[in-house]
């Protein structure tokens, strides 16, 4: 237990592989309604981070807390019990499912409810995977295949997917990359809106530092395992160390 | 002509249902747990041992003997509640994300353990219990008869088939365990329970495999190396279908029963090789199997 006031904190995490630290001893706290960025080169945590966070990554020392719970040990799907959802980096769908349907899995899912023989498609998750359909501006597409969709669609389902738990923390691994630059604005605004609606507390990887600058509420700034910055946008991106460690690597 | 080729058909046609029923478990366990569970066959063996001694057992004790029916299900049930969820959890949890050699070793170490259980608990002797068969006599239709009990085979091989498309397309389970196949990261992401999963799975292909075994009894006599011989073949069907195909396990095992029949009647010798040979030639042709690709993840 631990007795800060941060919906998620970690302290002193450590993990490398192969002697690489992908964090070094970090030690952070997100707060409830932050809209946090993270920045940094290729492999300098970022992910790793995320992963640590959702269970997916062990660390080698250190602890996670969810509201004060130590959740370190937990599997991720318990972490996603607890409230943690996540995005992943290349769209993870049920490709052979419709939008529709891999939004009431993903509704089936958090309900957690034990009626395994009983059809997935009920007339309360249908209506709420449509309005989460609205609220994003899938309707269009709820009866494709996921695996059919463009690359913003998906990017945009892959959100939507993890939106559909409800989730206290919604931690999201380059929400725009490999969409065009129009259509990067498109997903954030959108999913800003369905943030702010749904009163998600939010933490995104994000290369496009337009996007960090226009969304963010506060960066943390990575560079080999560590979080060398930390603040408002226009505070980090004035560091100097920032500036030449990091932002000229991008 | 018509005359010859009837009955043929309704005999591959009998074989194939036996067949599917492995196969069809061997490639959900496969497409779930992605392990080739060696093993598998002895759960065909086992259900048909279990079957046999309840058969006998009801017409020893007096009983209405067209209890046996009901028995034949009840023995699959009882070895997949008994053997599936104890087997998924104690040994072959251990082998998940390991190397195909460890998981084949650990599947072929559980064989042989099964293999030898058998001999202890029922003996080497075969054993005979073919009173559904006798219950359910024979038809006639257009001039020729059939054993009624091959044509309930037939009937519950396509029952089994719709009832699995159903339960994977259309329950919670199913698109659960879909979900699972497709991918175990975001399933895991979603708070989906892998693991229960993992274990009902496996569960489920033990009842198949076992289902099998204990239909198969009123057609044959039960004995050692039931369980190995059956493998082999559910291993040919997965494979001439793509491993992780439901339907392509139907269609591969019509393919190889009717080979086998049309070995027995036309080419004796061939009759043991005959599914291996169409599986070569199939594999020569579509390396991942008639209805496969490089990912085998569909079910």
């Amino acid at each position: 237990m631990s007795n800060d006031q941060s919906l998620l904190s970690v302290r002193g995490i450590q993990v490398s592989f192969a002697g690489v630290k992908a964090a070094d001893n970090v030690t952070l706290s997100i707060h409830q309604g932050d809209f946090t960025a993270i920045i940094g080169a290729n492999g300098s945590g970022k992910t790793t981070f995320l992963n640590i966070c959702t269970g997916y990554v062990k660390p080698q020392a250190g602890a996670v807390y969810l509201e004060g719970h130590e959740i370190t040990a937990l599997p991720p799907r318990d972490i996603a019990r607890q409230g943690i959802a996540r995005s992943f980096q290349i769209p993870q769908l049920f490709t052979d499912q419709t939008v529709r349907d891999n939004l009431m899995l993903s509704i089936a899912a958090r309900e957690g409810v034990f009626q395994g023989f009983t059809p997935l498609d009920r007339p309360e998750y249908r209506a709420e995977a449509d309005e989460l359909m609205a609220l994003v501006g899938l309707e269009q597409v709820a009866e494709s295949l996921t695996g059919t969709l463009p690359e913003g669609l998906r990017k945009l389902a892959d959100v939507t997917l993890a939106l559909a738990l409800k989730p206290r923390l919604l931690l999201l691994d380059e929400p725009t990359s490999g969409v065009s630059a129009l259509e990067r604005f498109e997903i954030m605004e959108t999913l800003m809106n369905a943030l702010r609606e749904s009163k998600t507390t939010a933490l995104f990887v994000e290369h496009d530092m337009d996007v960090v600058r226009r969304y963010a509420d506060r960066v943390l700034v990575w560079d080999t395992g560590q979080v060398i910055a930390d603040g408002l946008p226009e505070t980090v991106f004035a560091d100097e160390r920032v500036i030449k460690s990091v932002l000229g690597a991008m | 002509m018509l005359y010859a080729i009837i009955p043929l058909v309704v005999d591959g046609l009998a074989n194939a249902a036996l067949i599917f029923f492995v196969a069809v478990g061997l490639t959900l366990v496969f497409s779930v747990l992605r392990i080739l569970n060696v093993a598998h066959g002895s759960f065909y063996s086992i259900g048909a041992y279990v079957a046999a001694s309840m058969g006998l057992w009801l017409i020893g004790s007096g009983l209405n003997p067209w209890l046996s029916f009901p028995a034949l299900l009840l023995s699959a049930a009882l070895v997949a509640a008994l053997m599936g969820p104890l087997i998924e959890r104690t040994l072959v949890h251990w082998t998940y994300g390991r190397g195909e050699a460890v998981q084949i070793l650990v599947t072929f170490g559980l064989f042989l353990i099964l293999e030898d259980l058998q001999r202890i608990v029922f003996g080497v002797r075969s054993i005979y219990a073919d009173t559904p068969m006798a219950l359910l006599g024979v038809s006639e239709i257009g001039g020729i008869i059939y054993l009624n009990y091959q044509l309930l085979l037939i009937g519950l091989a396509v029952l089994v088939l719709i009832g699995l498309r159903m339960f994977i397309r259309h329950t919670r389970y199913g698109k659960l365990i879909s979900a699972v196949v497709e991918d175990r990261e975001v399933s895991e992401a979603l708070g989906i329970n892998t693991r229960r999963i993992f274990m009902m799975a496996f569960t489920l292909g033990v009842f198949l495999a076992a289902l099998g075994g204990a239909l198969a009894t009123p057609t044959t006599g039960v004995a050692p190396g039931l369980g190995a011989e059956t493998m082999v073949l559910a291993f040919a069907v997965a494979a001439i279908a793509g491993l992780g195909q439901v339907e392509g396990a139907a269609v591969a095992a019509v393919i190889v029963g009717l080979a086998r029949v049309l070995a027995i009647y036309y080419v004796p010798a061939l009759d043991a090789v005959a599914p291996y040979l169409v599986m070569l030639v199939v594999l020569l042709i579509w390396p991942f199997g008639l209805f496969g690709s490089t990912q085998t993840r569909r079910i």
